[in-house]
């Protein structure tokens, strides 16, 4: 049994689309062309400049008007916490979904520190086969050692089998350099992906915040640098000895963009992720304790965060996730030094980075998109995720132009723990269509197409 | 040149292996006849001196000596006087003043066999030291090969399981390849060397890359216990990618063999069903063959060693 797809709630076939007036992103070539799309049962049928309204039988095709907006392919978020199973009331795959699609992310990959631990071959079933109930792109990440301890390393080999698309101990550091040897030896021979939180305990014991000059001032306890840097170098030193393909996901230290930098230059087979909150703020933001700057690793410095913005234009940064982390109320709304880490960040991924780094920074709208869909899905195997003919239809519809203050009402996701909450930001999402179905209209934004 | 010790496989030319080879056949004729012993080394003792705990070579040794006639003194540390001050050396010596005339040494340390035979005068057989060599396995193991191919051309044979702890890999590869045989190895990431160029051996990451091309699949014993920290994840991954089941053993090539040093870990690397089978497999399955064939080779050994002086 299949679950409908539903828009906004409604049920209605939508994989027939005729999108007119469109310009459409090409990631890997970097550039943009004005194009209109014909999809047909889910899949991209023509690109072809002007094609004929009178081609297109309107009781067939819903029309899509997306003049003066973008196509885009559809967004991949590699880091995301679902929560699903044994945290359903900060979110669940439904919710998480939802969330997702509004953030124009038809793809995405969840990190399994659930409970259970997707540690376990049958646990990765669960989520490919929600994946497949909710026609959605979920990439499930399994455990790199059981139950997240740091100890015994999961089963590589019949975890892949299952449909598990990387591994990692998300939420925790590997501390013990030898085993982490082992990890990469073997996941070189399995062939799979890790994806590595790097963090030193010695260094981040009970720090809240960046340590510096914000973690004075407020009397905060501070995580420094160092819990990153040392661990990324360890890291990389172990993927140049062993050949094992290693994603360091969340970097926030200057110094571990520029390991990642020349890493790379050494043909280490690495590539790396930040998240906006990382590139967006300074560590100024935890001046009035707000708990929603409250991240792991922490928003660092100016000069860190200069750093990694540089990492993007320069290319060394490979990707942009979110590290969606979904926390109920009584987890944040409490003193900071209890208050939890993280922060929701599937309705921002493409507004905060548009905001920041296209409006701001001035970095093109190609590369930005590729760090937010066709570079995560290379980097997750997943493919390649372009706008192009015979392909199903994974496509990001947006507006780059409009700007709006972001508010807790907007928010869909079952957590409103946002850092991005009052803040005014640019871009929009004004259609999402995951597997040739239309899953989201922005209601508010969209153009009066023919819906009949 | 003469051949005063048996230690490691590196120390044997082509020349001395097929002469082992060829007394191995007339002592196999031996076995099988009704009267199963020849007075080649009457008056002869041999020592076993087996410091690690071990039944099936222990065993074979003083069978093979037995069938050649010598007597056969067997010492097991626990119930010595190692305890009691004496060096390991000083308990050896005193044991070899009783006259004895040749050793067969066990012990748990890579090398403690050659540093024994550097300090005594009698020659030594080594029965397995650490993780270092297992020469009388190799051999026995290469003439089950040779007596069911009745050749030793272009022979491809891949090693299964784990090259970190076993003995028995490391002298099979260096025999192997002396003979002139491809030899690869199927061993996950956490038991293989850091570095095997000195046994040349290309490794395979799953059994199903090797099953169906090579002629002699061997399955080394998987202990899970013996491993450093328990690295290898499960039972069930080492099934799913090294182990022999039913399916894997019905794609074996044609007229190739199944061997394996015992005792088999039933269901760890060995499908229980398939060690069943054996009777009606006879042509494939060689683990029995093989524990017989060590007693023929120990006693070419011990006859090649002893008849010298």
């Amino acid at each position: 049994m299949k679950i409908m797809n539903t828009i906004n709630g409604k049920k209605e076939k939508q994989n027939n689309l005729f999108i007119i007036n469109g310009s459409i992103i090409d990631a890997k070539a970097r550039n943009i062309y004005k194009s209109d799309i014909i999809i047909e049962r889910g899949l991209i049928k023509r690109i072809e400049k002007d094609i004929k309204a009178d081609e297109v039988d309107k009781n067939i095709y819903k029309v899509i008007d997306a003049g003066n907006l973008i196509i885009c392919p559809g967004f991949f978020d590699m880091h995301v916490h679902l929560r699903d199973p044994g945290f359903e009331d900060e979110e669940d795959i439904k919710s998480g979904i939802n969330s997702a699609i509004r953030g124009g992310i038809t793809s995405l990959a969840c990190m399994p520190n659930t409970n259970p631990v997707i540690d376990m071959p049958f646990l990765v079933r669960y989520l490919k086969m929600n994946s497949y109930l909710n026609d959605y792109n979920i990439f499930p990440v399994a455990a790199i050692t059981r139950n997240l301890e740091g100890e015994n390393i999961t089963e590589f080999g019949l975890l892949k089998e299952a449909g598990a698309a990387a591994f990692s101990d998300d939420g925790r550091g590997i501390q013990n350099s030898k085993l982490m040897y082992e990890i990469m030896k073997y996941a070189a021979q399995m062939d799979v992906l890790l994806i590595l939180h790097e963090e030193d305990y010695t260094f981040s014991e009970n720090g809240v915040v960046h340590e510096g000059y914000f973690s004075a001032a407020k009397g905060l306890e501070g995580i420094s640098n160092l819990s990153e840097d040392i661990m990324i170098a360890r890291d990389l030193i172990l993927a140049k000895k062993t050949g094992a393909r290693i994603h360091l996901t969340h970097l926030s230290s200057a110094a571990a963009i520029d390991y990642v930098r020349m890493a790379k230059n050494d043909n280490v087979n690495v590539t790396c992720d930040v998240t906006p909150e990382h590139f967006f703020f300074n560590d100024e933001c935890i001046k009035d304790f707000n708990t929603n700057f409250k991240v792991k690793p922490p928003i660092r410095s100016e000069n860190d965060r200069r750093s990694i913005i540089e990492g993007i234009k320069d290319g060394t940064v490979d990707a942009i996730a979110s590290d969606h982390a979904p926390h109920i109320e009584a987890e944040k709304n409490i003193s900071f030094n209890e208050a939890a880490f993280g922060s929701i960040g599937l309705e921002t991924l493409f507004k905060a980075s548009i905001s920041k780094l296209h409006i701001e920074e001035k970095i093109s709208l190609e590369r930005i998109i590729e760090l937010i869909s066709s570079a995560p899905s290379k980097i997750m195997n997943a493919g390649e995720n372009t706008v192009k003919t015979g392909q199903i239809a994974n496509i990001s519809i947006v507006d780059v132009n409009s700007i709006e203050k972001y508010t807790k009402e907007m928010i869909i996701s079952k957590s409103r723990n946002s850092a991005f909450i009052n803040i005014n930001l640019c871009g929009e999402v004004i259609y999402t269509i995951v597997n040739g179905c239309l899953r989201f209209i922005n209601k508010n934004k969209s153009q009066g197409e023919d819906f009949s | 040149m003469e051949l005063r010790n048996i230690i490691s496989i590196d120390e044997l030319n082509k020349e001395q292996i097929l002469k082992i080879i060829e007394s191995t056949i007339y002592f196999k004729e031996v076995l099988e006849r009704d009267l199963k012993k020849v007075p080649a080394l009457r008056g002869k003792t041999v020592v076993n001196l087996f410091y690690e705990p071990s039944t099936r070579t222990r065993t074979s040794f003083e069978i093979a000596a037995k069938r050649l006639s010598a007597d056969v003194l067997n010492f097991a540390p626990s119930t010595s006087s190692l305890k009691k001050g004496e060096t390991e050396l000083d308990t050896i010596k005193t044991i070899l003043a009783m006259k004895a005339d040749l050793a067969v040494i066990r012990h748990k340390d890579s090398g403690f066999v050659k540093y024994i035979s550097d300090n005594i005068n009698i020659p030594v057989i080594n029965g397995g030291d650490g993780r270092h060599s297992h020469p009388t396995q190799a051999l026995l193991d290469l003439f089950t090969i040779y007596e069911h191919f009745k050749s030793m051309d272009k022979i491809e044979i891949a090693i299964v399981g784990d090259m970190l702890n076993s003995r028995v890999a490391r002298s099979d590869i260096l025999l192997f390849k002396q003979m002139g045989f491809s030899v690869f190895t199927v061993c996950p990431s956490m038991l293989l060397p850091e570095d095997m160029s000195y046994f040349g051996t290309e490794n395979f990451n799953s059994i199903d890359d090797v099953i169906e091309r090579c002629d002699v699949i061997y399955m080394l014993r998987m202990q899970f216990e013996r491993q450093n920290r328990k690295l290898y994840p499960s039972v069930r991954e080492y099934n799913r990618f090294f182990s022999l089941d039913i399916s894997r053993f019905k794609k074996m090539k044609k007229g190739s063999i199944l061997m394996h040093p015992g005792p088999v870990n039933r269901g760890i690397e060995i499908d229980g069903r398939i060690l069943d089978m054996e009777e009606e497999n006879m042509e494939r399955i060689k683990i029995s063959e093989q524990v017989s064939n060590g007693v023929a080779v120990r006693m070419s050994l011990l006859h090649y060693l002893l008849s010298q002086q």
